[in-house]
């Protein structure tokens, strides 16, 4: 009489389930790992001393449709950490503007102390360009300030 | 005294670890959903299309022209005569002006070599007031 299965212990030893003890371990490991891999599309913020404005709002638009123009103190203008002469400006906003389908918020992000001319050159650009909706960024002023000034 | 050697508790003193990543992904989840990134705030205004200048009547523009030294003068229409304010009075003279005139216009025309904050001061003066049609323009002359 034949031995079943050759007289060979076939039973493998290994298990056959999934160890679950270290999944949590894996899910962390990747989330980690996301983490510290992902990088927002975000320009850096330039040295500014920010106006006050009491009436400062709240900009009512998604993140991703506010466009940043940074002018610093010397009257040098930035868009998405690139310094541009004021004359390119208009070009540079057009096409971005039509490719956000003209839902673009332009928030210019300007020194307290930079000449208004800088800033009047930069409206005619923006005009140029078709810009519609601009905000100038300012920081909240508390009653509390205004009335000591 | 064998009675007292009994005693031993029988709980243990190791803190579970099992539920420790259920815990961990709940604070995880709870954070995640009660973040909230700071907003984008400043001043809104509504920019003019290209070509799209309008002719108005004198008598409908309140002309804020703002120096560099910060002072204002607001001068009505075309007559000569001029007062000269700080920037956060513009509040209670654009409220005044709208009262006896409710189409007017205020044409904000700032020095080229004024600092951007007199303009911004100005600026949230007549939005405080409740200004919609506001001019920003160069003041040349």
């Amino acid at each position: 009489m034949p031995i079943k299965g050759g007289g060979f212990s076939r039973k493998s030893q290994a298990s056959s389930d999934v160890p679950n003890s270290s999944m949590a371990d894996i899910a962390f490991l990747l989330l980690i790992f996301f983490m510290v891999t992902t990088v927002f599309q975000k320009d850096r913020n330039q040295p500014i001393v920010w106006p006050e404005a009491e009436a400062t709002q709240k900009i009512d638009e998604k993140l991703k449709n506010i466009l940043n123009i940074w002018v610093v103190q010397d009257g040098n203008v930035f868009i998405n950490d690139r310094p541009y002469a004021l004359g390119e400006v208009s070009n540079v906003i057009a096409p971005l503007y039509v490719a956000s389908d003209r839902a673009l918020v332009i928030s210019i992000r300007a020194d307290r102390e930079v000449q208004y001319t800088t800033i009047d050159l930069l409206q005619k650009q923006l005009v140029a360009a078709g810009v519609v909706r601009v905000v100038f960024a300012t920081e909240l002023e508390q009653r509390m300030t205004r009335e000591r000034r | 005294m064998a009675v007292l050697d009994k005693k031993k508790s029988k709980v243990s003193d190791e803190v579970p670890s099992a539920s420790m990543a259920d815990i961990a992904f709940l604070l995880l989840i709870f954070f995640l959903v009660t973040t909230t990134f700071p907003k984008d705030k400043g001043l809104a205004i509504v920019l003019p299309e290209e070509g799209g200048e309008v002719q108005v009547s004198q008598r409908n523009i309140l002309h804020i022209i703002i120096q560099p030294n910060g002072l204002v003068e607001v001068k009505r229409g075309e007559s000569p005569q001029v007062q000269v304010v700080q920037p956060n009075a513009m509040e209670g003279i654009w409220r005044q002006e709208v009262s006896d005139n409710p189409n007017i216009i205020a044409a904000v025309k700032t020095h080229p070599q004024a600092p951007y904050k007199f303009m911004v001061d100005v600026l949230d003066a007549l939005h405080v007031a409740g200004a919609e049609r506001i001019s920003l323009q160069l003041f040349e002359g």
